[in-house]
């Protein structure tokens, strides 16, 4: 087997799936509904088909869904031409004939060593890029995850984040187990984290430059697009699929693609670039080939330009280039605190 | 898709509480775009700290403000990249549907006019300015009467009153969801022949070229009342009775205070008032009600309150997406037309062969 080049990790729901599990009822409807009803977010299929077309890219899904719903789940991702190279879901049964109701709803003792046993698993790649959602502790989980494999988090260290974490003792040494064994290196390249709950994306500035929080698969786009793992043919098709859903017209992409450039995420050139190339693609597609529901190319490249000019130069916001390092013990005390909360708040 | 422009950088608590209620119209507005015209490096500082939609939100940037208290046509002369000066340009151009500000009310309304053209057969524009009244209006239960002219237009002759009485039906039709708003013309008496000259052929105009639901002449008592959903009048006239209103209201709350403080058995009257008078606040919110809208323009512009906070600004943004949404200028463009057509002689130009 050999080692691919690039690795991208997917959480499902509210990620890559719209899923409302936001009240018990939602629960049921979630676990019951049939593939061909579950809903990806509009750009989330065409990215995952794009980035997996890549040469030694490999995709890894790793969701919090209970294992019983693999082959509704697993249908879903075939209807919508999703090839994957790996699906891990959670044994929630297993966890409730063993009585561990806590495990349940337990993000960090489930992801983390998931996360750790997957690359551990398989020839490791030098890079990767992880996808996330603000519902759950994916941003915590995954710079955890990238800081572990980093070698920056000492065992020690991780052992009272997982205590913390409320981990069961055999997490905890499964975990520390997977952490050991996992091979090191600086990999984790991006985090993105899809703004599901739209949380104020300043929220995010303390886990540094490496996390990026959208509103859209669009930005996500701009984003690998700017990390040249996806050029600008591929940015379009995501566009285009965002656009054939109704749901997003040009404006929105653009004004996307602005938002990013407010946030110092996706810099100016970048975007004059993108442009550029979607002029070039203009010029180099016959009339015939054009979608006439669809907006010409020269009409999107135009779209994200004058955008850049309305900002009319003006500085970006400072996005922290080093931030101090995270304190993992208080981001999950946190995180349990703010789920205790919306539970209270009648959230499920 | 509405697209509404929000001057960012007009009014006292500019931009914070314009950011925060924009960024949370990004989110109750299912199809809009809120495009925010200022500093855009403020705006861009501002916008990531609160919860919206960034796919929604659009920055233009403006590098200068007209600040409150400087004279309007002077300010927009020696600042021609103000936010105002820029949103209204935008409107003008088709990049906006609607604009929304808070910030100076006379640099706004000049803006807008030296941009924007005037709907056909509306030879003035009118500002429109709710007053809280004892009866309420509309599926909305709205507490709220129109008063239109208040300040745009001085001097307003018979058909600009019918035409303002057109405009403000529209508007209350609308955005009050009531469906036969009650229009009146303010004078000194009931009775047709009372008042000027201009109002007098307006009451015979608004009965016999309209279908409006023309209730008649009210006086400046009736206003309160709420006798009337559109009160009509010049902007002179309107002005004048806007700040008499406004300064009654804060006399109350004056005359309140002093006998809060003067004798224990006022204060224990207004301490067992208290919960009513919190319910009337409540009601007779203006920040609930958004702005006063500017009419007669082939745009919407909303007013928002100088001291607007988010909250109102945010529905200073519903109020423009839900009266575009609605066509209200189509409305009134309808509405003059099918006036104009009434009073055309029989045969004259326009009229069809028969």
């Amino acid at each position: 087997m050999t080692a691919p080049r690039h690795v991208f990790r997917w959480d499902l729901d509210k990620t890559y799936l719209r899923t409302e599990f936001d009240s018990l009822g939602d629960l049921v409807k979630s676990a019951i509904e049939n593939a061909a009803d579950k809903q990806a977010y509009p750009g989330a299929t065409s990215l995952l088909r794009a980035l997996r077309a890549g040469e030694g890219h490999r995709v890894c899904i790793i969701s919090g869904s209970p294992s019983q719903m693999r082959t509704v789940l697993a249908a879903k991702l075939r209807l919508d031409g999703v090839e994957f190279d790996e699906f891990v879901l959670k044994n929630n049964l297993k966890n409730i004939l063993r009585g561990r109701f806590r495990a349940l709803r337990a993000q960090v003792p489930y992801k983390l060593p998931a996360l750790l046993e997957s690359r551990g698993g398989s020839p490791p790649a030098p890079a990767e890029t992880l996808f996330g959602d603000d519902a759950e502790a994916d941003a915590i989980i995954y710079c955890l995850y990238a800081d572990v494999v980093a070698g920056r988090v000492p065992l020690a260290d991780l052992e009272r984040v997982l205590a913390a974490a409320r981990a069961y003792p055999d997490e905890i040494t499964r975990t520390l187990r997977a952490a050991e064994r996992a091979p090191k290196g600086d990999v984790v390249r991006r985090v993105i984290i899809h703004l599901d709950r739209r949380s104020p994306p300043a929220g995010f500035r303390r886990f540094g430059p490496r996390l990026v929080p959208v509103y859209n698969y669009f930005q996500a786009a701009l984003v690998l697009y700017a990390d040249r793992l996806l050029d600008a043919r591929q940015v379009l098709f995501i566009a285009f699929e965002m656009l054939d859903s109704r749901q997003y017209q040009l404006a929105i992409l653009a004004n996307s693609l602005q938002d990013l450039m407010r946030r110092n995420r996706f810099v100016q050139d970048e975007a004059l670039r993108l442009a550029d190339e979607v002029r070039a693609i203009a010029l180099a597609t016959p009339a015939t080939l054009a979608r006439p529901d669809l907006p010409p190319f020269d009409e999107i490249a135009r779209a994200f330009t004058d955008r850049v000019r309305e900002l009319k130069g003006a500085r970006p916001l400072p996005w922290p280039t080093s931030p101090p390092p995270l304190d993992y013990v208080a981001l999950v005390d946190e995180e349990h605190l703010h789920r205790r909360d919306r539970r209270r708040r009648g959230h499920a | 898709m509405q697209r509404i422009v929000v001057d960012a950088m007009g009014g006292d608590h500019a931009p914070e509480e314009i950011v925060k209620g924009a960024a949370e119209a990004s989110l109750a507005l299912a199809d809009a775009e809120i495009i925010l015209v200022g500093d855009a490096a403020a705006l861009g500082a501002l916008l990531p700290s609160l919860r919206h939609d960034g796919a929604r939100v659009r920055v233009h940037h403006a590098s200068q403000t007209i600040e409150m208290d400087e004279k309007p046509a002077e300010a927009i002369a020696a600042k021609p990249d103000a936010s105002i000066v820029v949103a209204a340009e935008l409107v003008a151009a088709g990049e906006g549907d609607a604009l929304v500000s808070a910030g100076n009310t006379g640099a706004s309304v000049l803006a807008c006019a030296r941009r924007w053209r005037l709907l056909p057969g509306v030879r003035r524009a009118a500002l429109a300015s709710v007053y809280p009244t004892e009866l309420r209006r509309g599926d909305k239960n709205d507490p709220f009467s129109l008063i239109l002219d208040v300040g745009a237009t001085i001097d307003a002759s018979a058909d600009d009153l019918v035409t303002f009485a057109i405009m403000g039906s529209a508007y209350a039709g609308l955005v009050s969801r009531n469906r036969r708003p009650r229009v009146a013309l303010l004078s000194n008496g009931t009775e047709a022949g009372k008042g000027p000259q201009a109002v007098v052929a307006a009451h015979q105009l608004l009965l016999e070229a309209t279908e409006l639901n023309f209730i008649g002449n009210v006086e400046g008592l009736d206003i309160p009342r709420g006798v009337a959903d559109v009160i009509v009048c010049n902007g002179f006239v309107g002005n004048v009775v806007l700040k008499m209103l406004e300064g009654v209201s804060e006399t109350v709350v004056r005359l309140a205070r002093y006998a809060h403080k003067e004798k224990l058995t006022w204060r224990l009257g207004l301490m067992a008032l208290s919960s009513a008078l919190s319910q009337l606040k409540a009601v007779t919110d203006w920040q609930q009600y958004g702005g006063a809208p500017l009419l007669g323009f082939e745009h919407l512009f909303i007013k928002a309150h100088g001291r607007s906070s988010a909250p109102a600004v945010t529905n200073a943004i519903k109020v423009a997406a839900k009266a575009h949404a609605g066509d209200l200028c189509g409305h009134i463009a309808r509405g003059v037309a099918d006036v104009a057509a009434r009073r055309r002689p029989p045969g004259g130009p326009g009229e069809a062969p028969t």
